[in-house]
């Protein structure tokens, strides 16, 4: 059958190329792999020439890839299900990139666009070590490139093709729409991109994080290369600058993932030690260690078997990162990972391809990578270079065993260990985060303090004195200003009892020991030359990050407590710890008192052309005495709202002070289209005499008088009518007056006719319907309207200095920059002085 | 014995003991009815909603206050409150994980957990619109 209104060719030409991907950097890997082997130069050079021109041929088919699906998205052909299923047609264009990359296959090809792009640049500049780094490049890249095969090999599916068609996916192919030939007629739109991706800091993250990923396959290679053609010395100079390089843009996509977890997700923080932030955090520590073991060996001779192990750990963790992210496997733990789809397999093996020849290489030649073997000296910044990688290494180790949980459950069951002992499942900690902070606390102390003190200690040795003289002033300073904090605004955090309150303030000692130790150090040690400093700044962001992260969690405060539930229940019951009663109802215009703030919700707004609903937040802060308004401001958070199950997707806002956030978001709001419906209150009856009153919910009303001549605007009077008007005053609790003229009338002396009055601000109708002249009464009914009023469900939190650790990141961004800028050009001058000049490690 | 020997030692013997506290905190899942035995303790529990029985969020009386009814792996059903605002996109949740304590009759959770149908089943879902 012929189907009607597809577009084929971009995806023919897609999936071609990423065949023709797979091809070349096969060829690439056998060619480079050659270039090791081979000893002829001639034949080694034909090798290299064409290993070149294959990896170049894959980066363009990569990129190609790239563009054709890119071509899919941006013009909504849903014929294809990757455009189907993560676009839709009002989707504004910046967030295609995020669709790009929202799925596994799209994560895929972007890391493999990074990875080509720093393989080109590796391929010009790594000179005599381009042929073993780059064999392990391509070798990532056949694994890449394997990932998006999509084809059926030996009965297992090899990798999974973006280029599918909506028609062929296994779902659909008994679906009676797929047999017609014009069944692209009754596809309209896509299914849209899952609104917590539609946001600016997706389109950025997910590129630097990827690259971070990428970049850390270049320490892996350069060390990989040394160990494989026994040139244990030659790999170290050019790696520093990449190693650096790694940790700052992978720390940079870590904290842009925190960003915008703290700016569009709902749990109220920018960490909350998810598996998947997580898998990502661990390979960098590893690689902060293998940083910091590499300049132990460079200055020393020490060490070079610890930093090729926590080069070949870190690329290792990341692969099994990805692992855990794309298997499914953390499916009931994380709320981030992605599904299975049968690539389980595939990825282990991708995993095991570079963990199994990299650890066979440590092991069997540990005995030929140089070492120092006289002992350091305790008083030697190499000594404490090494303990700190090994406290480093702990917390990686730590983080890694809690975050395998589910992993820990396959293996167990798999080996029959759990079927021999009984084992139930192991599930995480029910208080994930106090389980991680409490041990990461003891880590963050070591690590802040050694950071503030190791660089006072010269490598080798350290002469007498020397020490002592110079930390003392950082010492000083740092008790004062914890001090100082202590005493202007202490940290009272005691839900996990005093024993964690003593490790938080030795943790704030010990973070602001690293910012005034590095501070002090910039100009007692360097002599204030900033040139030399990048190490130096990038430690005081780091002790800045750890500050901030401590002040801001520790002293975050949620301020939109109900307290009138809590007096109601539960605020003394044991429940009260799980029950802190987050969440307050407010209703429309009125306003509600949350910590120095009065809080109004004055309505919801809509634009045309944005999905969003956005909530208007007024907020007032008034003088506690006089109740002067000190400030005002409004906060706009803002939610997709899926009107057809009123499920609400919403988006914090903050209102950002240079010393805290508030922070505010929608966590419910009434789905009005139902309520505006639902209104079938009955009108209640009352015969009445004139003086007498009726009550209703919010006050009563008194019938004053019967007016022979009445108006109303929804009444116009015709010459034969007999009108009679009720005048009743209505009175409220909180004493407002307002009046009713409902009307009874008798047109032509034959039709009765009622006009109503509504007071609207009461949800309040009342109905003239008879006249009781025998009584001297009449009859009047009355309709409260179960009174549809407007409100929302908010939560408010005040984050304490979170910009320090925000500013804390850039400025470690920026000393790593400088400490990359001053490395290459160390690298440089020492290449072009002289080649014979021996370097200090040798 | 050189130092940094005795620092490795040092270093694995923390690493040991670190692991060996942390086992102490892992939870374990749990039924309705393993949970009830062991009343007060915090366990997870896997279970998938009862959409025969309404859940029951009204914010104007009390914004914190959220309760639904689950049936566990044995099929047993109970009521769990849920202290906090109703999650977004509550009612398409496949499959729920709880993290809480039996109370009386009732399973108060402090988490939930929501695995959201995969893609895969929306794809069918939508297909299946479109043939009408």
């Amino acid at each position: 059958m012929k189907f009607e209104g597809e577009h084929l060719l971009p995806g023919q030409l897609g999936h071609f190329f990423a065949i023709l991907a797979f091809v070349a950097s096969l060829v690439a890997t056998i060619s480079y792999y050659n270039a090791v082997k081979v000893k002829e130069p001639l034949v080694r050079d034909s090798w290299k020439k064409l290993a070149r021109w294959s990896f170049v041929i894959q980066s363009a088919a990569v990129i190609t890839v790239f563009s054709c699906l890119f071509y899919i998205l941006s013009n909504h052909y849903f014929e294809y299900k990757y455009a189907w299923r993560n676009t839709s047609r009002d989707l504004p264009t910046q967030y295609l990139f995020s669709s790009l990359w929202s799925d596994q296959e799209g994560s895929f090809l972007l890391w493999s666009i990074w990875n080509s792009i720093l393989g080109i640049i590796l391929i010009r500049t790594s000179k005599n070590l381009e042929a073993p780094v780059m064999t392990v490049f391509s070798l990532a890249q056949l694994i890449m490139a394997s990932m998006l095969l999509g084809i059926f090999v030996l009965g297992y599916k090899v990798g999974s093709n973006p280029f599918m068609l909506l028609r062929h996916a296994p779902e659909n192919q008994a679906a009676p729409i797929f047999q017609e030939a014009n069944y692209m007629q009754h596809i309209h739109d896509g299914n849209g991109l899952n609104v917590t991706l539609q946001n600016y800091w997706m389109v950025i993250h997910p590129p630097v994080l990827f690259l971070g990923f990428a970049s850390m396959i270049i320490p892996f290679a350069f060390a990989f290369a040394g160990l494989w053609t026994r040139d244990y010395t030659g790999w170290v100079k050019p790696v520093l600058p990449w190693t650096l390089f790694a940790v700052a843009l992978l720390g940079t996509g870590i904290m842009m993932g925190a960003a915008w977890a703290y700016e569009s997700l709902n749990f109220g923080g920018y960490w909350a030690w998810d598996p998947v932030e997580n898998a990502s955090l661990v390979p960098w520590l590893t690689m902060v260690a293998g940083l910091h073991t590499l300049l132990a060996y460079k200055h020393t001779g020490h060490a070079l078997k610890s930093t090729v192990f926590f080069f070949f750990i870190s690329y290792v963790l990341i692969l099994y990162s990805s692992f855990l992210t794309k298997s499914g496997v953390l499916g009931d733990t994380s709320v981030h990972s992605f599904t299975d789809m049968g690539m389980t397999a595939q990825l282990l093996f991708s995993m095991l391809v570079f963990t199994v020849p990299s650890i066979f290489l440590l092991i069997a030649r540990r005995k030929e990578i140089p070492g120092n073997n006289k002992e350091e000296s305790t008083y030697s910044r190499e000594f404490w270079l090494f303990v700190g990688s090994l406290i480093l290494l702990i917390a990686a180790i730590q983080i890694t065993f809690t975050t395998s949980i589910p992993v820990w459950n396959k293996l167990l069951s798999l080996t029959g260990l759990k079927g021999l002992f009984k084992m139930d499942d192991i599930a995480p900690p029910s208080d994930v985060m106090f389980h991680y902070n409490k041990i990461q606390i003891w880590i963050a102390i070591v690590l802040g303090v050694l950071t503030a003190v190791v660089q006072f200690l010269k490598y080798k040795d350290t002469p007498k004195g020397f020490f002592t003289r110079k930390i003392w002033v950082p010492t000083a300073l740092a008790i004062v200003f914890t001090a100082l904090i202590a005493w202007k605004g202490p940290i009272t955090y005691d839900n996990y009892g005093a024993g964690f309150l003593t490790a938080i303030y030795i943790m704030l000692f010990a973070s602001i020991y690293a910012i005034a130790g590095n501070f002090t150090y910039i100009f007692s040690g360097l002599k204030g030359k900033l040139k030399n400093a990048g190490a130096s700044v990038a430690h005081i962001g780091f002790g800045m990050v750890l500050l901030g992260a401590l002040i801001s969690s520790s002293k975050m405060e949620v301020i939109s407590i109900d307290r009138m539930k809590m007096l109601n229940d539960g605020f003394f019951r044991k429940e009260s710890k799980q029950n802190p009663r987050e969440n307050i109802m407010l209703p429309k215009d009125v306003q509600v008192q949350m910590g120095d703030y009065h809080v109004t919700y004055v309505g919801d707004s809509t634009a045309t052309g944005d999905p969003k609903t956005y909530y208007v937040m007024h907020y007032e802060r008034k003088d506690k005495t006089t109740g002067e308004v000190k400030e005002r401001f409004t906060l706009y958070p803002d939610a997709f709202v899926n009107r057809k199950e009123n499920a609400l997707s919403s988006n914090p806002a903050s209102k950002h002070y240079f010393t805290r956030d508030i922070f505010t978001y929608v966590s419910a709001a009434p789905n009005k289209a139902e309520a505006a419906t639902a209104d079938t209150t009955a009108y209640v009856a009352h015969e009445i005499k004139v003086g007498d009153s009726i009550f209703f919910s919010k006050g009563f009303m008194v019938l004053k008088a019967l007016e022979p001549a009445p108006k109303n605007k929804n009444y116009i009077a015709e010459k034969n009518d007999l009108a009679v008007g009720a005048k009743l005053e209505v009175h409220t609790q909180t004493d407002d007056h307002f009046n009713l003229q409902p009307i009874y009338f008798i047109r032509d002396s034959s039709y009765q006719y009622s006009v109503e009055d509504t007071l609207a601000p009461l949800n309040l109708s009342v109905r003239f319907t008879k006249i009781m002249p025998a009584e001297n009464k009449i009859e009047l009914k009355v309709k409260e309207a179960a009174g549809f009023s407007d409100y929302v469900v908010m939560k408010a939190l005040v984050f304490p200095y979170i910009n320090v650790l925000w500013l804390g990141v850039i400025i470690t961004i920026v000393g790593t920059g400088m400490s990359i800028v001053q490395r290459t050009r160390r690298t440089e001058k020492n290449a072009n002085a002289s080649t014979k000049k021996t370097p200090v490690n040798i | 014995m050189k130092k940094t020997n005795i620092i490795l030692l040092v270093v694995i013997a923390v690493a040991i003991g670190v692991i060996v506290t942390m086992v102490g905190d892992f939870s374990t899942y749990e039924t309705f009815a393993t949970a009830r035995e062991k009343e007060g303790k915090e366990f997870h529990v896997i279970g998938k909603l009862d959409t025969l029985q309404a859940m029951h969020y009204d914010p104007i009386k009390d914004a914190n206050l959220f309760s639904f009814y689950v049936h566990d792996k044995t099929g047993e059903t109970r009521k769990v409150v849920f202290y906090g605002a109703k999650p977004t996109d509550f009612e398409k949740a496949e499959s729920v994980v709880l993290t809480g304590k039996m109370n009386g009759n009732e399973f108060h959770c402090s988490k939930i957990l929501m695995k959201c149908p995969s893609k895969y089943k929306d794809d069918q879902v939508v297909v299946s619109n479109k043939q009408l």
